[in-house]
Order: C-alpha cells, then structure tokens, then sequence
C-alpha cells in the first residue's frame, strides 16, 4: 500500500519530466503521444508515424508533398493536377477552358492518399487519389463508376449526409461529437484519446495523482470478438459488412469481416484477436514470416503446448512451417488493381476457387 | 393526379387484369371447351364484348356449370362478377379457376381484391401479395393499385412498418390523392383503420401525418420539417405523430430521430415501439447501458414482439450480462424466425460466449439472408 502511494505521488512528476512541459498545457495540445510517453513510452512514442497514426495529415506535416510537388492526371477531357507551393498544395481540375482550383487541408491515409475538399461550404472526396504502387494518381477507389457531367462534378463526389461523420471521425480525432462535426478542432489522425476515451482526462489527473483511479479502460482485456468489433468501428465490424451487403473482393479491406468468417476464429480465444498480430501503437509489420508465431500459436505440433495456455486441436500444415500467410491469407487486389491488401479469411486456398465470400 | 382508390377504380383493375389475363389464358390453360358448349361459349362472349354484363354472368354461369373443368369460364364470371361488384360469388369462381390454374398472378391478385371488399383482410394481404409475387404487378398501373391495397391491408392488419415502406413506392414516383395522404396518414399514425373508417374529427390529424410523410419521402425534407412542425403544433398530444417523423430520420439522421422517439415517449409514455426505437437509436450509438431501460420497459410492455426482445438481449448482452441477452435473443428467433438484425446479434452473442459453432451457423445464416443485396462500395 505504502508503495503504492508512493508511486502516485512520483507518477505526475516522472510524466512532467518526461514530457518536458507543462501536462497542463499538453492536454489542450492537439497531439497528446508525447506527453503520454511520459509513462507510455513503447506505446505513445512509434504511434504517431504509424499509418492509423498518420490517418490523416495535415499539409505541412505530408511528406507526400514534399516529395511530389506536382502529380497530374488526365481523365477523358479533365485534367488533374496536385501542385505544392512552400506548405500549401492546391487540387485543381481544368477541362482546358476553365479550371477549378480548391487548397488541400486534409489529407486522408498515409501511402494511398485521398483528399476531402471543401467547394461552396460542402465537402467533397477527390476524384482521384494518389496510390503508391503506380507512385501517382488516379480515379478515388470506388469512383470510376462517376461520369462527371461537368467541371463542377469532376472535381470530386460530394460526401452525403452522415459521410463526412464516418470519414473524419475515423481518420482523425476529435472530429464528431454527438453526432457533429468539428473541423476547427480535430486532431489529424488516430491518437490516443480515440481509442482510449478518457485518455486526457487521465493525463491531467494523473498530475493530481490520480492515476490510478482514471486509467481509460484496458483494451487488452476485451474478449477477440469485442476486440474485432472495437477495431471494426473504422475498419468494419463483421455486422456492418454484412448489413451493408458488401461482397466480393472488396471487402477484403475490412479485415474484421474477413477474420471472423475464418474456421479458426473464436470469440474467446486471445490466439486469434486483431492484437494477437498487429500491435496498433508499432509500424505495421509486414514480412509474412514475422506472423508465423501467431500462426504456429494454434497450428503448431500436438505436443506442443501453446503459448499462454489454451487448447491446441488446431490442424499442423503439411506443407510448410513458415510463411503460413502467404498460402493461407493471400493478397487480394481491388478491382481497380490499386490496392492489395492481405486477405483476412484464414483458410486453406484451393487453386482456382474463387474468392469466398 | 392518379387515382389508386379502392372501388370506384375496381373495374379499372377488372379491365387491366382481365386484358392482361386475355392475352395469357389461352397459354396458359391450353384447354379447348366441348363442341356442344360451343354455342354457349360464343353467347357469353359477344355479351361480354357487348358490356352486357348480368347476361355474360349467367351464360358463364351456365357453361362453368355444364363443364366445371373450365377453367377460362370460371375467370370470365370471377372477373365479371367482381365486376358489378358481387364479391363473394366473384371470389368464389376465382377459386375454382385458382384450383386449376395455381400459378396465376392475376387471378390471385383479383381474388385478393374481392376479399379486401368481403372485409376478409388476412386472405386479402396473402392473395395480393401471392398475385404480385407472381407477376400482376408487371405493368405500372396495376402494380400501383394492388401495392396500394397492400398497403392499406397491412395497415389494417397492424403492420405499419411494411405499409410504410409500401407506401413510400408512390411519393418516390410522384403518385399522389387526397386518398393516399390519409391512407399514409393511418400507417404513420399507427392506426388499424381504413381510410372509410376514418371519423371527421381525425380526418385533418390524418392527412396532415400523411402529408407530411409523403414530402419527406418525395425528397423536400424541408418543406417535410415544416410540416411536421404544423402537426405537431396542431395535434401536440397526437400519439405517434413524433414516432412517424422519427423513423423516417432514423436512416439519415438517427440524432434527429433519437430526440424524436423520446419526444413521443413524453406524450405517450407507454408507447413501446417508440421504446424499442429509442433503444434501438442508443445501441446503434454504443450507449447499450441507455438502451437497457427502454428495452426493458418495451419488453415489459410487449413481451411478445420480437423487435422488444431483440434490443432487450443486445442491450443485455452489451452490459455484460451474456446469459441474459442470449435468453431474449432467443425468444426473438423464435417469435420471428428471419430477422437479420436477431441473427446477427446471437453471431455476436454465441461468439463471445465461446460457442463458435453456433456463432458459425448464425453467421452463415445471415449471408445467406443477405445474399444478393450486394451494393458497391463508394468511398475509400
């Protein structure tokens, strides 16, 4: 007990120390990761670079307009341009006669990017993106099926009611509160307090010394089903897929979905949750070997026993004992051949059989 | 302005259906009357072409009578006789060509729209719905008079939520009558009326709801808003009046319809679908613990309604008491077997309890109910 207290009373300072300001001042900054390194060092400090992270951007802080000052397309009779100018980049669209130019404030995803413009108080997604794997830009995912009618409509696909809610309130921090938006206030990209609520208020309290008695929530104790419903509320729950009545290839992006229509998934077994294999606070790994662990957790042989306990029926790969993803969780490409993504659905991959739904 | 209304515009469904029926019958029967039937056959055509209806009814009458396996006699009498509006023998010979001919649309959807006039509204909803399942409502009039009788049966028969959606076809496609607003008005109100039954203190309520609701659907929510605003201030103690306006935010702004469903639970507090409702905005929101005691008190109220159970085990299961949700999710299956949102609560429910298999076959269960609803994903 006595120890205890001690530490409640060190706590506030080493946070201090840590973060070398005031807490104070750094609850009101727009990204707490540095002053929650101050006792959440592993996690607080790699997390802003990560790509949830860097969900969304700012432009002076992209390094995609740094390294790529002018991107152009040409569509049909428009032509597309992103045209950076010391910090500010500009989205323009001209069919040769007249030309629409919008400034850029937010940028949306950290290798594929797509921009939300704001024209006539709306908001609109860009009509192309820019993609890594053709290191340019081209037609926004889900956007080919658009034949603008004119220059007005090629700029990009106005969000709907609601949208603008899903996209910021997923991309950023901050954005949405009882259902509104806040564009004046967001923090760009995923930051502790979206998926530790409370996690401001416990830093000021933690200056108060009490810590303890504030901590948001454990995550890590959630159960692999919830935890796949927590992590679906951006990357979609298996409920909301289904409901919306998405299939085919691509819904291989909404990698909740996916896991839970695998055989090995169960609600309750830590072995297979979302952080079984991806630590959100770190880079995301992604050399296949590296999930082998994960994979070998349940599939290794019968007489060993599993780490962290649990039942151990899983089938052992006659095949291979490395590399499980690369067979079983093949990469899947959209339809527009962009984008690939690892697929979810855990299984064993028949030659030839078409992409399971 | 089109008129759908039920029996001045009957005889408008006779000559539809039995135009369309004319050109499918020979087909479809492939039988030829006897020889000796001839003359009579010929005799109650030409009065049929002629409009002379009573002498077309009994020549039919006759010849069905002399080859009851007939079964284009039986049609021309069911029809005529709908006709002049002798329901019931009208029924009656649609059933006998029915027995013959069982997958015949119009004759259903005919035999349907004698029993809403014989007041039989169950046998009425099945045979409409059997007639438009099987193609009566494959031209755009006939499809808007017998959606518009499904409507009002399903009204009557206390199925709202499926009268609004029927309804909700016409201001989509610009149909509009005095008759529809009200009939739309006694859906949205949630009462067990038809549009003759309305008495003249509640005709105004009515057709004020109705309209209201048909702007909203016909895309000006604006003018839909103001609308509503009028009845509420109008009509401030109507029961379901903020329900109506709140389920048809729900879809774009179910903020705006939460505040609309507990505006009805003040003026009505024991009004449990705006109890499931509301639970139902608040789960939808992440706030189960809300929801849990209006789920509660719709389930109190209505233990037999399968919505109430529904959001009394989500709710149950989201605050952590498993076992609890698992009974009442349960109760909704078996109260309405095919609900997706209950097969995809107990998928969430039997997975978190470890039971995978059962988890499994509700998950496949709900692809299944939801295969071929696919849409295209339209952003990033």
């Amino acid at each position: 007990m006595a120890r205890r207290l001690s530490t409640r009373r060190i706590l506030p300072v080493v946070v201090i120390l840590a973060a070398g300001v005031n807490v104070a001042a750094q609850a009101a900054h727009q990204n707490i990761a540095s002053a929650c390194a101050g006792c959440h060092a592993s996690q607080a400090r790699p997390q802003p670079d990560t790509p949830m992270g860097r969900g969304m951007q700012w432009p002076d802080t992209n390094p995609l307009f740094k390294s790529h000052p002018a991107l152009n397309l040409r569509k049909g009779p428009y032509t597309y341009s992103v045209e950076t100018k010391g910090n500010q980049p500009v989205y323009s669209v001209t069919d040769g006669t007249r030309t629409i130019s919008l400034p850029i404030r937010w940028s949306f995803g950290k290798g594929a990017q797509t921009w939300v413009l704001e024209k006539g108080g709306e908001l609109y997604e860009s009509m192309v993106s820019y993609y890594p794997s053709i290191d340019g830009l081209e037609i926004t995912t889900g956007d080919a099926v658009l034949t603008p009618q004119d220059l007005d409509e090629a700029v990009g696909r106005k969000l709907r009611e609601g949208e603008p809610q899903d996209c910021f309130g997923c991309h950023s921090t901050g954005a949405v509160s009882m259902g509104k938006l806040h564009l004046q206030t967001l923090e760009p990209g995923v930051t502790c307090e979206h998926c530790h609520t409370g996690a401001k208020a416990h830093m000021v309290a933690a200056f108060q010394g009490e810590a303890y008695d504030t901590a948001p929530p454990d995550l890590r104790r959630l159960s692999s089903e919830d935890i796949s419903n927590f992590c679906g509320q951006c990357h979609r729950t298996w409920e909301t897929v289904v409901r919306s009545g998405w299939r085919g290839e691509v819904d291989v992006r909404f990698q909740p979905y996916r896991l839970a229509n695998s055989n090995c998934f169960d609600g309750t077994d830590p072995r297979i949750s979302c952080i079984a294999c991806h630590d959100p606070h770190q880079e995301l790994v992604t050399a296949d070997n590296l999930y082998d662990g994960k994979c070998l957790a349940c599939h290794a042989s019968k007489n060993a026993s599993p780490p962290g306990g649990g039942h151990n029926d899983a089938k052992v790969c006659t095949v291979a004992s490395a590399n499980c993803a690369s067979c079983h969780m093949p990469k899947v490409k959209l339809p527009n051949g962009l984008m690939t993504f690892h697929d979810h659905e855990i299984r064993i991959v028949k030659p030839g059989a078409p992409y399971p739904d | 302005m089109v008129s759908i209304r039920s029996r001045p515009c009957s005889f408008c469904v006779l000559l539809i259906l039995v135009f369309f029926t004319c050109t499918w019958l020979p087909k479809a029967t492939g039988q030829i009357a006897p020889p000796r039937q001839n003359d009579l056959i010929a005799q109650a055509s030409a009065a049929r072409m002629q409009n002379d209806l009573p002498r077309a009814i009994e020549l039919y009458s006759r010849a069905v009578q002399v080859n009851p396996k007939w079964p284009d006699g039986w049609w021309f009498l069911g029809s005529l006789q709908y006709g002049t509006g002798a329901y019931i023998p009208a029924r009656d010979a649609l059933s006998h060509y029915i027995e013959m001919i069982p997958n015949a649309g119009p004759a259903f959807a005919l035999r349907g729209l004698c029993e809403f006039e014989t007041g039989e509204y169950t046998q009425a909803l099945g045979d409409i719905q059997q007639g438009i399942s099987l193609g009566a409502a494959n031209q755009p009039r006939n499809e808007q008079i017998l959606r518009y009788h499904e409507a009002l049966l399903q009204t009557r028969l206390g199925n709202y939520t499926s009268a609004l959606k029927t309804y909700s076809f016409f201001a989509k496609n610009g149909v509009a009558n005095p008759d529809l607003l009200a009939a739309i008005g006694l859906a949205g109100l949630r009462m067990p009326l038809l549009p003759k039954d309305v008495g003249p203190g509640q005709q105004e309520l009515v057709s004020s709801a109705g309209d209201a609701a048909y702007r909203f659907w016909a895309g000006d929510e604006i003018s839909a808003a103001q609308a509503f605003q009028e009845l509420f201030q109008r009509f401030p103690k109507a029961p379901n009046a903020h329900f109506l306006y709140g389920y048809l935010l729900f879809a774009t702004n179910p903020d705006a319809a939460l505040a609309e469903f507990q505006q009805e639970l003040e003026i009505a507090p024991s009004n449990a679908d705006a109890d499931v409702m509301t639970a139902w905005a608040l789960l939808l929101r992440n706030a189960a613990a809300e929801a849990l005691p209006y789920a509660q008190k719709a389930a109190a109220e209505k233990p037999t309604v399968p919505s109430a159970q529904l959001v009394l085990g989500r709710s149950l299961m989201e605050t952590g008491d498993l076992k609890g949700g698992l009974s009442h999710l349960e109760k909704a299956l078996h109260l309405e077997p095919n609900n997706l949102e209950t097969h995809l609560a107990l998928a969430k429910a039997y997975s978190k309890s470890g039971r995978k298999e059962d988890a499994r076959r509700e998950r496949i269960l709900c692809l299944r109910l939801t295969s071929g609803n696919g849409t295209t994903i339209e952003h990033p």
